[in-house]
């Protein structure tokens, strides 16, 4: 579904990720961990082309993203993307803020987005917020009206980058159960978290990167318990 | 000293005309200039330095030459070789839009480059376009943080705009003058223009004041 290739990316004379080669399968929940500037959030973001990309390719779906030809708005609306600050819209109501891209881009009927809208509304527990504003939402209501936004475009893949480090701690739960209930429905999910319990939990496969390289990937149960590298120990070590 | 107000009453219908005439400068001044600064604006900000350098280049002259030398250049060079007979009105408001476009031009620039990066990476991740992303996004934002900027703008150019009585476009200055040369007093024509300017800003700037209440209570 997702197969990245010798991707490389450079800040300048900064190279931030320098050899990165991943596939990630239909349906499989792949979990990145990893210490602060090691190139995670870099990495999710060539995935969708927020970043350039300096060496390497990408492919979603056998289309090649790199590739100047590549519509790249048609590739994002396949790829949905959480992030950490939420990036809400503050001028639009949560039901807008849902419906604007389906209407925009998708060119579906008002209608029809505002129900599909509802609908995930629900599903994220919040339908009794459709017509406040972001601003009077907790932390973790906002960031399930960011998954329910990203959903309305009914990406293949999600991308979610920290979605709990913003917030307080006790509404870390709300959200992690909105990414299970995802990962049970057999969404295709790439996940920077540290999060460790939800790693265990409901990824397939851990990726720890460091220092812009994929130091070592396993599944859950063995990178946690029984981990290879030094680097990927002594980080370990230190979140556990 | 003596005062005569009855020369003040005789000028009173020209000094209303000037000062609909001032208003109506300074109106059209705004409004060209609002849209042409939002093309200058977004102009400046694209990242390729070819395509922005124009935009740049533009902002840079009319704010550093004077408002001055910018009228008398429209008037007496620009404007005669569009039309004929160069007309002052129509040569104001040209110098006036082309003035206050550079300045909106920086107020929209500062006020879209204010609104977080994040709103335009979420834009994009829908699948928006750029133009999309702006449109539906970062302008509706902007526009809310530009409005106290562009007001005093719209202030100023209501007073800049008394500077175009020198290419004879009948605004209130230029009444001021005419009652100055005829009768050869200062005190009645340019009190009672500062007068009318005075009102005109305060009336301005209370609406203004209330309008941003308004839209930060929102
Ligand atoms: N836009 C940018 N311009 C220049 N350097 C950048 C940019 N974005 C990231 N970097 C640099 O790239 C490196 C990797 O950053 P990245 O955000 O990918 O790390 P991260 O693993 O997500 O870290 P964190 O856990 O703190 O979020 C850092 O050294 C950072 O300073
Ligand atoms: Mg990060």
């Amino acid at each position: 579904m997702i197969k990245v290739e010798q991707l490389k990316k450079s800040f300048g004379e900064n190279e931030v990720l320098k050899n990165i080669n991943v596939e990630v399968k239909s349906r499989e929940v792949v979990v990145v961990i990893g210490p602060s500037g090691s190139g995670k959030s870099t990495f999710l973001r060539c995935i969708n082309r927020l970043e350039s990309i300096t060496e390497g390719r990408i492919y979603i779906e056998g289309v090649d993203i790199t590739d100047k030809t590549t519509d790249i708005n048609q590739v994002r609306t396949e790829v949905g993307m959480v992030f950490q600050q939420f990036n809400l819209f503050p001028h639009k109501t949560v039901i807008e803020n849902i419906m604007l891209s389906p209407i925009k881009v998708r060119k579906v009927a008002k209608d029809q987005a505002r129900e599909k809208g509802m609908e995930l509304l629900r599903k994220v527990g919040l339908e009794d917020k459709a017509n406040v504003y972001p601003d009077s939402l907790s932390g973790g209501q906002k960031q399930r009206i960011a998954i329910a936004r990203a959903l309305a475009m009914e990406p293949k893949i999600m991308l979610f980058d920290e979605p709990t480090s913003a917030l307080d701690p006790e509404m870390v739960g709300e959200v992690l159960e909105v990414m299970k209930q995802l990962a049970k429905e057999g969404m295709t999910m790439i996940v920077v978290t540290h999060e460790m319990g939800f790693a265990r939990e409901v990824g397939d496969r851990v990726i720890f990167m460091d220092g812009g390289y994929i130091v070592e990937e396993n599944v859950p149960s063995e990178i946690f318990t029984n981990p290879k590298e030094e680097r990927t120990k002594s980080f370990l070590s230190k979140v556990l | 000293m003596d005062f005569r107000l009855d020369i003040i009453v005789e000028y009173a219908p020209f000094l209303l005309k000037g000062t609909l005439l001032t208003l109506g400068l300074s109106i059209s001044g705004v409004l060209i200039g609002t849209i042409l600064g939002l093309f200058i604006g977004l102009g400046k900000i694209i990242r390729n330095r070819i395509i922005s350098s124009p935009f740049v280049c533009y902002i840079a002259f009319f704010r550093g030459t004077p408002l001055f030398v910018q009228v008398l250049i429209v008037h007496f060079g620009v404007v005669p070789l569009f039309i004929h007979e160069t007309n002052g009105i129509v040569a104001g408001i040209i110098a006036l839009s082309l003035n206050s476009a550079a300045y909106v031009a920086e107020i929209f620039r500062s006020g879209i480059q204010s609104i977080d990066k994040g709103q335009m990476e979420a834009s994009r991740s829908l699948g928006m376009t750029h133009v999309q992303a702006m449109k539906y996004v970062i302008l509706p934002q902007a526009f809310k943080r530009i409005i106290p900027p562009l007001g005093n703008e719209f202030i100023a150019l209501l007073k800049d705009s008394s500077i175009v009585s020198v290419v004879a476009a009948p605004e209130l200055m230029y009444w001021a003058t005419a009652m100055n040369t005829q009768y050869g007093r200062v005190w009645e024509p340019y009190l009672t223009a500062s007068l009318i300017y005075l009102v005109l800003t305060l009336v301005l700037s209370f609406l203004l004041n209330r309008l941003e209440r308004r839209l930060a209570t929102e």
